[in-house]
């Protein structure tokens, strides 16, 4: 769980500088920095700065629509954050769990205690176990103030880099000496990220150990937290690519370090533990965020997570017409696409080649090429059969659902079957005079009956 | 090559760009054709992101960068009202906290869509006159003013030097760091999506300064000069 995304990329300036420190020196600094209890924390100037930074940055997330507001939710993190809780009240923390709506499976903590799990992770996991994992990470990147250490220790950093790089620009010293001096110069870029990186992926450690020990004394069972990984490593898009080097470590390395932790018998648990909440239960209390999530997954052009997460929600509740509907618009927009990546498109290449063809085609181009190919059009088929099944269904359970005739008019549309797309849309016209997007199938509309 | 000389390049490259300001802009050919026509046109909220660069590294900027958006996005609207388009009301100029949900989630959507459509658009700006670019016909779902012929969208970054940062990246050129803006500007057909100019200004120096705004407002005109005037 990254404690930033791509939301943040003011963030991610203060982050991602470049140093001089060499990595073991940086792995023992963090040991001894995350050791200190809140008391020895104390605020200077640039910790202040950041936290005003980061406080404007929070308003920010909210006035432009990007954190998703539902009472009963937010009322739900909160309260399972809060459980997690230590018992100390932190100087400029202000405890807010909020969900993010990213279809990235991810999550991130602000230094002010705002923390936000994204909607494609909240829809991804299974239980409230799972959740109050990602939560405790998070909550322990707050509690051990990660940010403001990474912030000093990336400011020393570069404060280094400029100093050496200046002297080895004008390095009068000739001969070995002078050699090594513009050696140092040109490679002291890469030592200092990688130091860098190592002492991310040390704060990380250490979010994961400290909160598996939270969710342990609370009452959730931290065999959850390798759960949680487990999923994470399904990689539903093929995205996970291994680089040199990481800010976060490996999710076989974080399992078995949490295995090594509770085959310690080191954990200590809450003496009237937490009652399992099921899966059902987890799944209904979030049903209508992980409605939200397919929508956006599918405006992401991350088709196969929505297909996942529908697919979800229909096992869930298979009388539900807008579950049906949302499976519908999933299989319609996946398109020519294959629902599960073959071993071969999971491999680092082919990922790393897949990543290349994202960011060179857009999501139509990339269709089209796929449409050209005889398995592209076999899983077009199938696909565009599944979606006009579950639209069918959703109108089974409801003959009024208006969603279910707009996806069933753009899937007929696509289809050449003009008279069924016109109707649909009529249809849905009828159904939903008030609908936001009206003026949009009007126009639909007009386009079909001028092609018929 | 001669080490004595290794830092005299930069500083040329800096004295040979110093004043000057790229403006490259790319037409839709059913703009350069009259197809469609620009009249009236909404401006979206813009995004500008600038940095504080010290000798320790990149601080936020987040109300800078704000005030910036709101500036630039002023200038735009005074360059087209020079070309005789009309900049209507934005129903998302106010956006507060408080906003209708449902309302703000329509506007990140099309803005996130925007944002993943642009490093294509900036890496193979020519194929905007291939009309290859197109955010859909989703954009309707925004319910601008029905008299709209066109969305803008304005993205940009940028960066501004401490006093002690300029000290060292003169004392090594080779570091290349100098402030900067780059921005875009997106002209959305307001009906189809389809993407019908950008504009790719960019300039050295710190726009937040106040003395900046000339120069500023001369770089985006100037970035929208091909735009054909409203008839």
């Amino acid at each position: 769980m990254k404690r930033l995304n791509k939301h943040l990329t003011i963030l991610i300036l203060f982050s991602v500088c470049l140093s001089f420190v060499p990595v073991a020196r940086a792995a023992q600094t963090t040991a001894q920095a995350t050791a200190q209890d809140d008391k020895a924390f104390k605020f200077t100037k640039v910790d202040l700065d950041l936290l005003e930074q980061v406080n404007l940055l929070d308003k920010r997330f909210e006035k432009e629509g990007l954190v998703y507001h539902d009472e009963a939710l937010n009322s739900y993190l909160q309260r399972v954050g809060e459980s997690l809780l230590p018992d100390v009240r932190l100087e400029n923390v202000e405890w807010k769990f909020r969900l993010m709506r990213d279809p990235v499976p991810n999550a991130f903590a602000l230094p002010n205690g705002s923390i936000y799990i994204n909607s494609g992770l909240l829809a991804l996991l299974d239980n409230e176990a799972q959740l109050a994992s990602v939560l405790a990470h998070e909550i322990t990147h707050v509690y051990h103030r990660h940010t403001y250490l990474q912030n000093r220790s990336v400011r020393k950093k570069v404060l280094a880099i400029n100093i050496i790089e200046t002297i080895a620009t004008w390095n009068p010293v000739g001969g070995a000496a002078g050699l090594a001096t513009n050696l140092l110069g040109t490679i002291s870029p890469l030592l200092l990220e990688l130091s860098i990186f190592g002492y991310s992926r040390d704060l990380e450690r250490d979010a994961d150990l400290e909160g598996a020990r939270r969710m342990t004394i609370t009452g959730y069972d931290p065999q959850e937290m390798v759960n949680t990984f487990k999923l994470l490593q399904k990689d539903i898009e093929g995205e996970q690519i291994k680089l040199f080097y990481n800010d976060h470590p490996q999710l076989d390395e974080r399992i078995a370090y949490i295995n090594g932790l509770i085959n310690s018998k080191s954990l200590k648990g809450s003496p009237d533990p937490l009652t399992f909440v099921s899966k059902a239960s987890y799944l209904s209390t979030i049903e209508k965020a992980a409605r939200h999530d397919v929508q956006i997954a599918i405006n992401s052009a991350r088709f196969r997570s929505a297909v996942y997460v529908s697919q979800k929600l229909v096992s869930l509740d298979s009388k539900s017409p807008e579950n049906f509907y949302y499976l519908g618009e999933s299989y319609r927009t996946l398109g020519p696409r294959a629902f599960e990546l073959t071993n071969k498109e999971l491999t680092n290449g082919a990922k790393k080649d897949a990543a290349k063809k994202h960011n060179k085609y857009t999501p139509e181009e990339e269709e089209a090429r796929l449409m050209a190919t005889t398995a592209g059009q076999e899983n077009w088929k199938i696909n565009q059969q599944q979606a006009e099944t579950s639209y069918l269904q959703a109108l089974k359970l409801d003959a009024a659902n208006p969603p279910a005739h707009r996806g069933l008019g753009m899937l007929y549309e696509k289809l050449g079957r003009k008279t069924d797309a016109m109707n649909e849309y009529q249809k849905y016209l009828e159904v939903a005079p008030d609908a936001p997007d009206r003026e949009r199938i009007k126009r639909r509309l007009e386009i079909v009956k001028g092609g018929s | 090559m001669n080490k004595n000389f290794r830092p005299a390049l930069p500083l040329l490259f800096f004295l040979l760009l110093g004043q000057s300001v790229a403006h490259a802009q790319y037409l839709n050919p059913k703009l350069t054709s009259k197809q469609t026509v620009v009249r009236n046109v909404v401006i979206l909220p813009p995004k500008i992101e600038i940095v504080r660069e010290s000798t320790k590294g990149a601080e936020g900027m987040v109300e800078e960068s704000a005030a910036l958006s709101s500036k630039v996005a002023d200038l735009v609207a005074q360059a087209l009202s020079d070309k005789k388009i009309k900049v209507l009301d934005s129903p998302f100029a106010n956006q507060t906290s408080e906003t209708e949900a449902d309302r703000k989630y329509t506007l990140a959507d099309i803005q996130t869509h925007y944002d993943a459509l642009l490093p294509k658009m900036v890496n193979h700006s020519k194929d905007v006159k291939k009309e290859r670019f197109s955010l859909g016909d989703e954009v309707l779902n925004l319910n601008v003013d029905k008299s709209a012929d066109a969305i803008v969208f304005i993205r940009g970054q940028g960066k501004k030097l401490t006093k002690g940062k300029t000290v060292f990246s003169i004392l090594n050129p080779f570091s290349f760091d100098f402030p900067f803006v780059f921005i875009t500007i997106g002209l959305v057909d307001a009906h189809t999506g389809e993407v019908l100019a950008l504009a790719k200004p960019a300039t050295l120096g710190d726009v937040t300064n106040p003395k900046a705004e000339k120069p500023l407002r001369k770089m985006l005109v100037k970035s929208l000069k091909k735009l054909p005037d409203a008839p």
